[in-house]
């Protein structure tokens, strides 16, 4: 009963809050532009247009081709299952770690990358060489930094990882956890395509990464495709913000209010992320492809320092 | 009384500013110098009736005793001979066209704020105040190395300054490290004190104080001219004015030498023993030899030559320490005073040499005895004397410590030592006395010394280090002993 | 309070960021946001003395700090930029991700030759020291990395930084005349630096210190 009152809430709030992130991100920047911008809930709007239109696949492709946004969508949608959103709904135990999380990410990826060199059109072999450099620097800074993580927390699984922070309080006022959190943050960025890494917004084939390599999708399939990369980039955003800024200690009251009131401080913090992506988006500029190992030197630095810290401090996270 | 060497140089410097003829600052210059070697006298006098020097004003910041006015005497001879070589040899430069005359007045103001952050780094017993000293050491001769202002003296006067800055902040790293041991042993009033901490060494938390004497060994060493670090050492020796030169070689190295003697008194006292500072101090101090040997067999820049030798002796002086019995204390405080003077009279020698002929290579020099009587022969005197021949004072501070080395049952080091001397004496030879040979291709130099108070001077400084090589003053030997007895703990 | 160890973290973290930059500019500016990094660390060390034991000395650093290494340095720097004549833009020698993983083998060294020294702190591995420790090498390494003139004195500049945090994060500050001595120093040095970076500028047509090989041997 609980497991199900847990897929169904879970469900719920990611599936349905992903379009939303989009919408706010993309209005924030509108309004640094001095435009009105889209509706903050444009997202569904096409969604739902191009879910009702019929897709048209290429005779050239195979399997593979029509295959991919389904695989897409539904890694994305396990992934949201493994990261609670909030500690008061979970069941006892949830199967699968960080561990799992990350290569079911990886799976959904690896289809998306085989896809576009699927229909062997030019933009979506560039834009998956693009991708695999991309994932593979990012790769080393995620699992160091989850991995610190986990030793804080003597856990690789998320729900008694969010336990354990939620007896520490305010992690963030510890150096090991400000690291960790801006090396996250950075994986964030690099992995939902926003503006250092990759524009979300670009149709220019210099400058595509992952927009090349759904541009041969239309209609359903791209509906899915987008949906898919909204909902990882929200999943991102929950795994940062439950352990890092973890918020059910507060809670005083308990019962249906108390799920409630967890939920809603859940998404102003979701909210709260969005807002300074869309900020570091407006700030800076896309970086030139060769300057990313930079990036993601920094990021692997951030999270390998937090690392140090955590062993420098000699396990004193768990005691105050 | 101690306070007055400090002001005299102040108020000349402030003179310099004012005066506007070349002659009045050769006085001032001069007068300066010699009233601080009267003032030293006087200390030393006290020195040796009573031990040490120590006044309460300013919380006891000025101390001085038989360890520090050692190489305090040295400064203040070498600096005074320098200031008198100095105005022959800058008046034929100017004469010459290398430099202008208004370059004099800078000249001397950097001089003496030289000399000034020697004597200060040598009169206080604040360690943090001592090394804050020998870093202005480098800043005040930056400018002197780079003196001519050409290619070569801006390369060695940029190398000399970030190399020496580099490697001192890393000596401040040491002190950090022996300041954070102490805490919790000395009073507020007493940190970094080196009495204090002296007396208190055993109470002396032992592993940082061992990281710190690391960093104190590689920070001073850097200043010193030991091996991995001397790397500035040829470059700026070789591109500074000879008088300068003979600075840097006769009392620079000496200052920096002193500090980390200073830090090994701690640090010995300490552990109890010698083992740990000795290892790393004879290791630092053979490769110092070794690539002194090499680089002399190999040289074809007199000055450099020189230079390359002032490693080797601090080489040698490193060693003694390393060994740090009675008898190697007393060999290494001796050998810092004759290496001094010989080395600074050597680089005076190469001054008239550098101005009859106006070429730094070896190859190029024919004739010395000819063109340059009096120089040429002290010259050629004072390279058996910095190789180590009796009857010179060299002889006598190196065979003290041979003997200390091998009394010390230490073989392999001895032997090693005692070859490396046999190959840089060899290497001076082969390399250094194709000058002398007589060629009359250079008929067309004229013959005769210029600059002849100068000349004077290494003629009274060779006479000093025979006379001190044949039999050491009483009173220089009981010094000696004291400042031994400093050390070592008596 | 973790705040001290925040801050040495975010020092360390700024050195990080000075080995990333690739323009002197940069540089220039990386080294203005750690000394007010350590300016800060500087002034709550000051107001905690004057709370427990009524000194204002540290305070006293704290501003010179800022007059110093966070106002007037840079600005010496700046001039000195612009006048030079001759400018090389490519100034590191190894890419920046190679770079950024050597000092991140600079922290790790740091951190291990620490830990086998038991005294610092009472048994417990000091993160303060470690990360200033760390900000001394990287100093180091920078000043190997870097081509130009300004890039070495920088180097040498966040050397004297880590040093001034090691000593406050260890020791609860030097004695208050060795900190006077070490600003005055410094400040000295800079000066002689800028006017010798004229100086090689004139003589060599360029600030690549590449050029300073005539003397071998």
């Amino acid at each position: 009963m609980r497991n199900l009152l847990y897929i169904v809430i879970q469900l719920l709030v990611i599936v349905m809050v992903a379009p939303l992130l989009n919408g706010i991100i993309k209005k924030i920047k509108a309004f640094s532009q001095k435009r009105k911008g889209a509706p903050i809930f444009q997202m569904y709007f096409d969604l739902y247009k191009l879910s009702r239109k019929s897709s048209v696949v290429s005779d050239v492709s195979s399997w593979i081709f029509k295959v991919t946004p389904y695989i897409v969508f539904a890694t994305a949608v396990a992934a949201a299952l493994l990261v609670p959103v909030s500690s008061l709904i979970a069941p006892e135990q949830i199967p699968g770690d960080f561990i799992m999380l990350v290569s079911i990410l990886a799976l959904g990826r690896f289809f998306i990358m085989i896809t576009a060199l699927d229909t062997a059109s030019t933009f979506g072999g560039m834009g998956s060489s693009r991708e695999a450099m991309i994932s593979s620097l990012i790769e080393p800074s995620i699992l160091v930094s989850l991995f610190t993580m986990g030793l804080v927390t003597k856990s690789t699984s998320l729900l008694p990882m969010m336990n354990v922070m939620k007896g520490i309080g305010f992690p963030l006022a510890h150096p090991g956890c400000i690291t960790i959190f801006l090396a996250l943050f950075t994986i964030i960025i690099a992995e939902s395509s926003r503006i250092p890494v990759d524009d979300p917004a670009t149709h220019l084939e210099l400058t595509m990464v992952h927009e090349a390599m759904i541009l041969e999708y239309s209609g359903r399939h791209l509906a899915l495709m987008e949906y898919g990369a909204a909902i990882k980039q929200l999943t991102l955003i929950t795994l940062l913000v439950n352990i890092l800024i973890p918020h059910d200690q507060l809670i005083a009251i308990t019962g249906i209010g108390a799920v409630v009131l967890s939920l809603t401080i859940y998404l102003i913090k979701v909210i709260g992320i969005s807002i300074i992506i869309a900020i570091a988006e407006v700030s800076t500029v896309k970086f030139k492809l060769f300057s990313i190992p930079n990036l993601a030197a920094m990021s692997f630095i951030l999270a390998f320092l937090g690392f140090l810290q955590y062993f420098v401090l000699g396990g004193c996270y768990v005691l105050f | 009384m101690g306070f007055f060497l400090m002001v005299v140089t102040i108020i000349a410097i402030l003179l310099f500013i004012i005066s506007k003829k070349s002659k009045i600052q050769h006085i001032i210059s001069l007068s300066a110098t010699g009233l601080q070697i009267l003032i030293a006298l006087a200390l030393t006098r006290e020195v040796m009736l009573r031990g040490s020097v120590n006044y309460s004003f300013l919380g006891g910041f000025f101390y001085l005793d038989s360890l520090s006015i050692i190489v305090l005497d040295i400064v203040l001879l070498i600096g005074f001979m320098a200031s008198i070589f100095s105005i022959g040899y800058i008046e034929t430069e100017i004469r010459h066209g290398v430099i202008d005359s208004n370059k004099l007045r800078l000249y001397y103001i950097l001089m003496h704020s030289f000399l000034f952050t020697m004597v200060f780094a040598l009169t206080v017993k604040n360690m943090g105040i001592m090394w804050i000293a020998i870093e202005a050491t480098t800043l005040a001769s930056a400018f002197l190395v780079g003196f001519y202002n050409n290619k070569h003296s801006l390369e060695a006067a940029w190398k000399y300054v970030i190399i020496c800055s580099v490697g001192i902040a890393i000596a401040m790293l040491g002190i950090t490290f022996l300041h954070l041991s102490s805490i919790g042993v000395l009073e507020n009033a007493q940190f970094l004190d080196w009495v204090a901490l002296y007396n208190n060494a055993e109470s002396l938390k032992s592993p940082i104080v061992k990281l710190a004497f690391i960093f104190v060994l590689v920070g001073f060493g850097t200043k010193a001219g030991l091996a991995p670090m001397h790397t500035w050492l040829p470059d700026a020796h070789s591109q500074a004015p000879s008088p300068i030169s003979a600075l840097l070689s006769g009392v620079l190295l000496n200052s920096a030498m002193y500090g980390i003697i200073r830090t090994v008194a701690i640090v010995n006292r300490n552990l109890g023993s010698s083992i740990y500072t000795g290892r790393l101090l004879i290791v630092l101090g053979l490769l110092s030899m070794l690539t002194a040997a090499i680089f002399i067999l190999t040289q074809k820049d007199y000055k450099r030559l020189l230079a390359y030798s002032s490693i080797e002796h601090m080489g040698i002086i490193a060693i003694a320490v390393g060994i740090f019995t009675p008898l190697s204390i007393f060999g290494a405080l001796l050998h810092i005073i004759n290496h001094s003077l010989t080395k600074s009279m050597l680089f005076l020698a190469t001054g008239n040499i550098l101005q009859k002929y106006n070429t730094k290579q070896i190859s190029k020099i024919k004739g010395i005895f000819k063109l340059l009587p009096v120089s040429g022969m002290v010259f050629f005197l004072g390279l058996f004397a910095i190789a180590g021949m009796p009857p010179f004072s060299i002889f006598a501070s190196e065979f003290s410590i041979i003997v200390s080395i091998f009394s010390a049952k230490k073989f392999l080091v001895g032997g090693a030592f005692v070859i490396l001397i046999a190959i840089i004496f060899a290497g001076i030879a082969v390399s250094l006395f194709k000058m002398f040979y007589v060629n009359n291709q250079q008929e067309n130099l004229q013959r005769g010394e210029t600059n002849i108070a100068g000349t004077a001077v290494i003629v009274v400084l060779l006479g000093i280090i025979t006379i001190t090589g044949l039999d050491i003053p009483n009173g220089l030997n009981d010094l000696i002993t004291q400042a031994q007895s400093i050390i070592i703990g008596a | 309070m973790y705040c001290f160890d925040i801050l040495s973290l975010l020092i360390l973290l700024s050195s990080f960021a000075l080995m990333a930059n690739k323009k002197s500019k940069s540089y220039i500016k990386s080294f203005r946001i750690q000394s007010l990094l350590i300016a800060i660390a500087a002034g709550m060390m000051g107001i905690k003395t004057i709370i427990e034991e009524g000194r204002f000395d540290v305070m006293v650093v704290c501003l010179l700090i800022i007059i110093l290494k966070v106002i007037y340095i840079p600005n010496i720097l700046n001039k000195t930029y612009t006048k030079a004549k001759y400018q090389v833009e490519k100034d590191f020698i190894l890419n920046i991700p190679i770079l950024i993983l050597v000092c991140c083998g600079l922290v790790v060294f740091s951190y291990f030759s620490l830990s086998t020294i038991d005294g610092i702190n009472d048994g417990m591995i000091n993160v303060q020291v470690v990360n200033s420790i760390s900000v001394i090498l990287i100093g180091l390494f920078f000043m190997i990395s870097r081509r130009k003139a300004i890039g070495q004195i920088i180097g040498l500049l966040v050397i004297e930084n880590g040093l001034f945090v090691t000593a406050m994060f260890s020791t609860q500050g030097m004695p208050f005349i060795v900190d006077i001595g070490i600003f005055v120093d410094m400040l000295t040095a800079v000066m002689i630096l800028g006017i010798m970076v004229f100086k090689i500028n004139e003589e060599f047509e360029s600030i690549n210190i590449d050029k300073l090989n005539k003397l071998k041997g």
